[in-house]
């Protein structure tokens, strides 16, 4: 390949380049990835020392370092435990709900003609409905406190589970389900044999988009109406121009949001051990 | 006297949405002895799965008699068992779970379950892959794992439906010469459909021709080479006085 030759000291002898290229190559994307977040926070903390920020600009600034500051001291002083917890609870708990309500339901309507009819005209409106519309009504029903944001997060976090369940449901082998069947297996046993590990694949994709559905409810209820919570320290520390807060709450978000990613993938490659492996090593 | 499996008049029609009805049996007769193996070959559509998965229980018929040692059958159950033409494995058990899935419907506790398919993914020739998926399996593995699974629970009739079509024509011999093997073992009655004719005289006591769709029992051929058959047989004059013979009966309906 041509890019070999564009790296400067890299030994042109044949003989030894398959193992320095293959490492290269092999760790080129993250050292590439990892050098430009450096190469930005550096320069991210050196705007102040580069240009001179008028006063009304420095208010709306914080650098890495601040940021980093603000968030050792929430951790250091334990100021963050209580609003995370909140957070977390309202996501846990309304999560959990969602695959608890939306992963039998869909289930249920895949696999019955009659329920589908009944239920199909509402999910379907309900689904198009801006999820957060309702956050008027549930505030005004469930107060500022934990159960608006559990709600809110039910609801967004319910469809995506619910639909891709269905879809996945529909889609289910009918052969396997005919096996099932000649051995005597009744509905409940068709579901939990071949239609919901059949569906897998489906569900786990809804459960990821539910997880960045939740958290957009976790957000959205603490910006505009809760007590408590990692949003509601974030629009605090706005209000009072702690630029350096905002930016921590921000980044313990975004990687509360990565890790639950994480754990999705963990979750999606366990179940998918059975699977063929497309991309094989040799 | 009632035939062991018996089938008088029986019709079927498919009425699927959106499209005309088909009619898939019509006025189909069978009667099966008790440890036969009768063969059904008939041109493509011709009704001849659908009647075996009406036997399975899979399929109601719309009308007609059809009884299985004197109980006429009312669903699927453990006295029957399919092995099927695209294995039907499921893809996220392992061979030791597949064979178990119908003793594990059954209720069986996981012990006894493991003593049986250890026994019968030994009488396949699986022995070291128990804990291997269908996607790490050959064709020929995969229907073996099939064919333990439909002898797991023990039936006293197998019912398989096109089981070798998948494979190629060497693992069909190989598979062939097996079933044989287990069959004269376990003494099932054994219900084959194919579409090739040297299978199914190679295969059985009797076969039966049946007409194009809609189904009925055209012709039955007694097949009275002796057993145990083995591969030879397959050129004498005897066998190929009655591929002919059957060929020509289904001819007609294939062309016609």
């Amino acid at each position: 390949m041509t890019d070999t030759r564009a790296l400067p000291g890299m030994v042109p002898s044949t003989a030894d380049a398959p193992t320095v290229v293959g490492l290269w190559k092999r760790s080129e994307p993250m050292l590439l990835g990892t050098g430009t977040i450096a190469l930005v926070l550096l320069l991210w903390e050196l705007v102040p020392h580069l240009v001179t920020l008028s006063a009304g600009t420095k208010l709306f600034f914080a650098t890495p370092s601040q940021i980093a500051v603000a968030l050792w001291k929430m951790f250091y002083t334990g100021s963050i435990w209580h609003p995370l917890g909140v957070s977390a609870a309202g996501f846990g708990i309304g999560l959990v709900l969602a695959i608890v309500v939306g992963l039998p339901l869909g289930v249920l309507l895949g696999r019955s003609r009659t329920m589908n009819a009944m239920f199909d005209p509402f999910i379907t409106a309900f689904n198009a409905t801006p999820r957060l519309v309702f956050l008027p009504l549930l505030l005004l029903w469930f107060g500022l406190g934990m159960w608006s944001k559990v709600v809110i997060v039910f609801i967004g976090a319910l469809f995506p589970i619910l639909i891709n369940t269905y879809e996945g449901v529909r889609n289910s082998d009918k052969l396997l389900i005919n096996v099932v069947r000649s051995f005597g297996a009744k509905e409940w046993d068709i579901a939990r044999l071949v239609v919901v590990p059949n569906s897998m694949p489906y569900i786990v994709a809804g459960l990821r988009l539910a997880i960045g559905r939740a958290v957009l409810g976790v957000v959205v209820a603490e910006f505009f109406g809760s007590e408590a919570g990692l949003g509601v320290i974030m629009v605090r520390a706005a209000s009072s121009y702690q630029v350096d807060v905002v930016f921590a709450g921000l980044i313990i978000f975004a990687t509360l949001s990565l890790a639950m990613t994480g754990l999705v993938k963990m979750l999606e490659n366990r179940l998918g051990r059975w699977r063929p492996q497309l991309s094989n090593e040799n | 006297m009632q035939a062991y499996i018996q089938g008088r008049n029986v019709n079927l029609t498919f009425r699927p949405p959106n499209r005309g009805p088909v009619r898939a049996l019509q006025g189909f007769d069978i009667d099966v002895r008790e440890g036969e193996f009768l063969s059904i070959v008939g041109p493509s559509g011709c009704g001849k799965s659908t009647f075996l998965n009406v036997l399975l229980g899979l399929i109601k018929p719309d009308s007609g008699d059809l009884t299985l040692g004197g109980k006429p059958i009312a669903g699927p159950g453990t006295d029957r068992a399919m092995v099927f033409q695209e294995f039907g494995l499921l893809p996220w058990r392992t061979v030791q779970s597949n064979v178990e899935l119908g003793l594990e419907l059954k209720g069986m506790p996981a012990g006894d379950r493991r003593t049986i398919s250890q026994r019968l993914i030994e009488m396949v020739g699986l022995r070291g892959f128990e804990s291997h998926y269908p996607h790490e399996l050959s064709g020929g593995m995969k229907q073996r794992v099939g064919l333990a699974r439909a002898l797991a629970t023990d039936p006293d009739v197998l019912l398989m439906d096109e089981p070798f079509a998948a494979l190629d024509a060497q693992t069909r011999d190989l598979m062939q010469v097996e079933l044989l093997r287990i069959w004269q073992e376990a003494k099932k009655t054994v219900l084959f459909v194919t579409h090739q004719i040297e299978e199914a005289i190679y295969l059985s006591d009797r076969v039966m021709v049946m007409t194009k769709r809609p189904g009925q029992a055209k012709k039955l051929f007694p097949i009275d080479l002796p057993r145990p058959r083995d591969y030879e047989m397959r050129v004498t004059p005897e066998f190929n006085e009655l591929k002919f013979a059957i060929w020509q009966s289904l001819k007609d309906e294939i062309t016609a």
